[in-house]
């Protein structure tokens, strides 16, 4: 046994703790315009549940009830597709090598999703999701003794603290307005294919944290539903991670089964 | 605040912190990340509290634990809202570790056909005794998760398992309730704080501890010749 399953290896320290609050304030925005908060957990669904029954029914009386869902069917990342809508949060409760986790936080950005992740153990590359919150222990008994409850309830904590600061909800001035914004519109923007072309020169129907758009898809050749691509100027100018998800995951219809 | 128009700024001396103006986000973060520290310390201090103060009871109740499983025995967990959530974790610990020896394990919470047809049919308060009811054998265990020591289903399921023969474990908070109380319990774990979320984290580290002392037992060989 490490010392992380001992009591006393709780401490939050300066960097955990600089990200719990962050992750908190983005919380907080995103709920004051409206976001619903999902969970996926695929390894441990109760966590899941913890946090969304938190959210919603919060112990301290008095306190907002926010939405939150878990969701916990066989294959997460299908039930977050159909349920994330621009502006919503996801949080994934997961080891950084649980492929649904992998795979729902890459495609958050398509789906207009803030993003959180919960685990312990090896962490996440740099940028895999928004907020990384991270027990750094080799310890695999970490998710049962506490250390993730405490991290989502400090969460939930700092977040409604945030809303007793009303002039700090409101979005960031940096925030992207119009059409000449860099990151938007110079930059390719990550899409999820909703509909392939009905024709070989028809358009492809894709999703994009701004909502859904036709695009051209020529350049790629044949796209199929759920492929994620780079749009840019009307156009898909790329395929991403086709090679990694095949490698690491195998094809679509092997995820349903393994899961 | 120099932009203010002149009225406003007359005035804004006498409001300093006034919320909805604030802007700038630095010393709110500030704060948050020595709020979560303090927190995140306060559990850590409880957990080691908690488990200094049940030392010899965490051993006897995971020891006796064991000795029922290696008899067949199967383990129910149950609780309300985030202490069902906290309950499901701690079934999984038992029946599917990260590491060690499973053991049959479920949350009678788990089941929404179940929970459900019991809520509607006989009433919230029996959702976890019907389920005793019907699954126990006196060689299992049953442990209920409450911070407020309280609950009704879970007081009357217990009782129901204690009836039973099954081995009683009860996690509590604050001055434990009538869980402290009753004599329905062979074992009852009250961890003495006012804080549900401090409560909660305490638990888990309390049933890690159990799970931790029962599968060391479970590893030992049986003939006697190594138990102490």
């Amino acid at each position: 046994m490490t010392v992380t399953t001992e009591p006393g290896g709780g401490y939050v320290d300066t960097g955990l703790s600089a990200d719990l609050a962050a992750a908190a304030l983005d919380l907080a925005r995103k709920f004051h315009d409206g976001a619903t908060l999902w969970v996926i957990s695929p390894q441990w669904e109760p966590h899941a549940h913890h946090v969304a029954v938190e959210f919603v029914h919060p112990v301290i009386m008095g306190k907002r009830a926010l939405p939150s869902v878990a969701l916990v069917e066989p294959d997460p990342v299908a039930q977050a597709r159909v349920a994330t809508q621009p502006g919503d949060l996801l949080m994934a409760v997961a080891s950084a090598d649980e492929p649904a986790a992998i795979d729902a936080m890459r495609r958050a950005p398509a789906w207009g999703a803030l993003t959180l992740w919960i685990g312990s153990g090896p962490r996440p590359p740099a940028g895999a999701a928004n907020h990384i919150l991270w027990v750094d222990s080799d310890d695999p008994m970490v998710p049962a003794t506490g250390r993730f409850v405490l991290l989502y309830h400090l969460l939930w904590e700092l977040t409604h603290v945030c809303f007793e600061h009303p002039g700090l909800l409101k979005p960031a001035a940096e925030e992207c307005a119009d059409d000449v914004c860099v990151t938007c519109s110079d930059e390719g923007r990550l899409a999820e294919v909703i509909l392939e072309p009905a024709d070989p020169l028809g358009q492809a129907l894709v999703r994009t944290a701004k909502g859904e758009e036709w695009v051209d898809v020529s350049v790629l050749g044949d796209v199929a539903p759920n492929d994620l691509v780079l749009v840019h100027a009307g156009t898909a100018i790329a395929r991403l991670g086709d090679e990694r998800l095949r490698e690491e995951q195998g094809p679509d219809d092997a995820e349903e089964v393994n899961r | 605040m120099t932009t203010h128009g002149k009225q406003t700024e007359s005035t804004a001396f006498l409001y300093p912190f006034i919320e909805s103006e604030e802007t700038d986000a630095g010393s709110l973060l500030d704060d948050l990340a020595a709020s979560a520290r303090g927190k995140a310390a306060e559990s850590a201090r409880l957990q080691r509290e908690s488990l200094d103060e049940y030392g010899p009871g965490l051993t006897a109740a995971g020891t006796e634990m064991a000795e029922r499983f290696l008899r067949g025995g199967r383990l129910y967990t149950f609780g309300n809202g985030g202490s069902s959530t906290d309950a499901a974790t701690l079934a999984s610990l038992f029946s599917r570790p990260a590491r060690g020896r499973p053991v049959a394990a479920w949350s009678l919470a788990a089941d929404n056909a179940v929970v459900t047809a019991l809520g509607n049919d006989v009433g919230f308060e029996l959702i976890f005794k019907r389920q005793i009811i019907a699954h126990a054998r006196d060689r299992d265990v049953a442990i209920a998760l409450s911070t407020s020591g309280n609950s009704e289903d879970l007081m009357t399921a217990l009782a129901e398992a204690k009836q039973r023969g099954l081995l009683t474990i009860g996690f509590a908070g604050h001055d434990g309730g009538q869980m402290a109380a009753t004599d329905d319990l062979d074992h009852c774990f009250t961890v003495h704080s006012q804080s549900i979320h401090r409560i909660q984290e305490s638990h888990a580290m309390l049933g890690f501890r159990l799970w931790s002392v029962a599968q060391e037992h479970m590893s030992r060989p049986r003939n006697g010749a190594h138990t102490s």
